[in-house]
């Protein structure tokens, strides 16, 4: 379970401040997959950081009852002067795994193959999204936290991706932040609409879906 | 869980943690080319060798009954790994941050890995230039290794507190950032590197003293090359000016986390 109570995030610009979240309440149990919707800048990826702890709010509390994974996004995550591998043999040892098993995994989902030898700096956003979902599946989470980087793929890897999240991993948690309704509304069955700093959770997606539409 | 066994698991974690960080500290900075992580102790030996040549070649052979080369080195060492870790202690955290990625890291550790990575370099060194000279014989054989340890701590403890102080610190201003060749230089003097406090004046050497890392060099080089050195020193001072700024330290730590912006 994730509870969010009352989160406010505000960012410095200038002399002013603008805030992004201003009292945002939710909770969310095993097994749910929350869409997450909202303009550009209404605050997808700032909550989506703040409940990975990669930020912390200015006030508010966020509990984590499960193991929640790190936000697999366009950045982050990585350390761009370091090969695949590299990468792949830090993060087992920081979240205490067999590197070997890692590695096999990372070799045989992302297939990036001779690339893996490479440094990170050098990939696409396609590659980096394929190594960033190949370790943390590697990991095994509770409640993964995407945030529209499953869009970068090709049809392939989106298609893996989706067997392994959704199919094989189907009892998981999911908060998935994106534009694409159509993979909102077959993947989720929750759905936060974020608008102007609040947040509203919605059981009936096409319902959340109409309102992201109008706003 | 109590909380004994929760504390070991978190140590557990913690010591885990700060290992691979400083494993990818080290493979980032240095690479696997040729001598690989070798090369930390490189910049503290060149500078150690090459200032103790110079200092021969202008001062003569010894002072005070001391071996010149050997008392520039046993200085320069302790100076060139606290310019070191201070140096890059400074923006540690914005160029760490993509790592706050993942929650067992903690924004402490990012500042105690690049100061751990730079005291290893100057211990190695040290000992390495040590055997070395020793070998050549002009390197004395430790007349207390004890006092010699304590100094080094405390000239380490004292360097991790400029360090915990820094790191915040830059984050917030960028002033510092463009004083730290101007204070690594200011260090000279008020490291102790270049003079023996029984050298100066009783007044100098009482104002001297209320910098602390000067205690831990009277300290090491007392231990080092025994009754030729009278030192002086204050344990007590020393520690707790170092402690205090620690505290500071943390205290910042603490508070640019919570507004620490990561891409």
């Amino acid at each position: 379970m994730i509870v969010c109570e009352n989160i406010r995030k505000s960012y410095q610009i200038g002399h002013g401040r603008k805030h992004v979240l201003s009292g945002l309440n939710f909770t969310l149990d095993r097994g749910e997959r929350f869409g997450l919707l909202g303009r550009n800048g209404a605050g997808k990826t700032t909550l989506i950081k703040l409940i990975g702890g990669v930020e912390l709010p200015d006030s508010g509390k966020i509990k984590r009852h499960m193991r929640v994974s790190w936000p697999l996004g366009f950045g982050g995550g990585f350390q761009g002067s370091l090969t695949g591998y590299d990468n792949a043999r830090f993060i087992a040892r920081v979240y205490g795994r067999n590197y070997r098993d890692i590695a096999d995994f990372v070799e045989e989902f992302s297939e990036l193959g001779r690339q893996l030898k490479m440094p990170v700096k050098t990939y696409s956003s396609g590659m980096r999204a394929r190594l960033a979902f190949a370790l943390s599946l590697a990991i095994e989470f509770d409640c993964y936290l995407i945030d529209e980087v499953i869009m970068v793929g090709d049809q392939n890897f989106q298609r893996k991706c989706i067997y392994e999240l959704f199919e094989k991993r189907h009892d998981r948690a999911l908060i998935l932040a994106s534009h694409n309704e159509f993979f909102i509304r077959e993947y989720c069955n929750r759905a936060l609409v974020l608008n102007n700093g609040f947040g509203t959770v919605y059981t009936d997606m096409e319902e959340a879906i109409g309102i992201y539409d109008r706003l | 869980m109590s909380k004994l066994s929760r504390f070991l698991i978190g140590w557990h974690v913690q010591r885990r943690v700060l290992s691979a960080l400083m494993l990818r500290e080290l493979a980032t900075r240095f690479g696997r080319e040729n001598i690989g992580f070798l090369w930390i102790m490189v910049e503290p030996l060149l500078f150690a060798v090459l200032v103790g040549l110079i200092w021969r070649a202008l001062h003569g052979p010894e002072e005070y009954g001391i071996n010149m080369i050997a008392f520039v080195v046993t200085g320069y060492i302790p100076l060139t790994f606290f310019r070191q870790a201070f140096g890059r202690s400074v923006k540690a955290m914005q160029a760490n941050a993509s790592l706050m990625y993942h929650r067992q890291v903690h924004i402490l550790d990012l500042v105690f890995v690049r100061f751990l990575v730079e005291m290893a370099g100057g211990m190695m060194a040290y000992l390495f230039i040590g055997l070395v000279l020793f070998i050549l014989g002009i390197f004395p054989l430790p007349h207390d290794v004890g006092m010699f340890i304590a100094g080094w701590f405390i000239y380490a403890f004292f360097t991790l507190s400029i360090c915990l102080l820094a790191s915040p610190l830059s984050e917030t201003s960028d002033v510092l950032e463009k004083l730290v060749p101007v204070i690594s230089y200011l260090m000279i003097p008020f490291s102790g590197t270049f003079n023996l406090a029984m050298w100066l004046t009783p007044q100098a050497r009482h104002y001297l003293l209320y910098s602390p890392p000067v205690s831990g060099m009277e300290m090491m080089r007392h231990g080092l090359f025994g009754d030729v050195v009278r030192p002086y020193y204050s344990l007590s001072y020393a520690l707790s000016f170092s402690l205090i700024m620690a505290l500071i330290g943390l205290a910042l730590c603490r508070k640019v986390r919570r507004t620490l912006v990561v891409e």
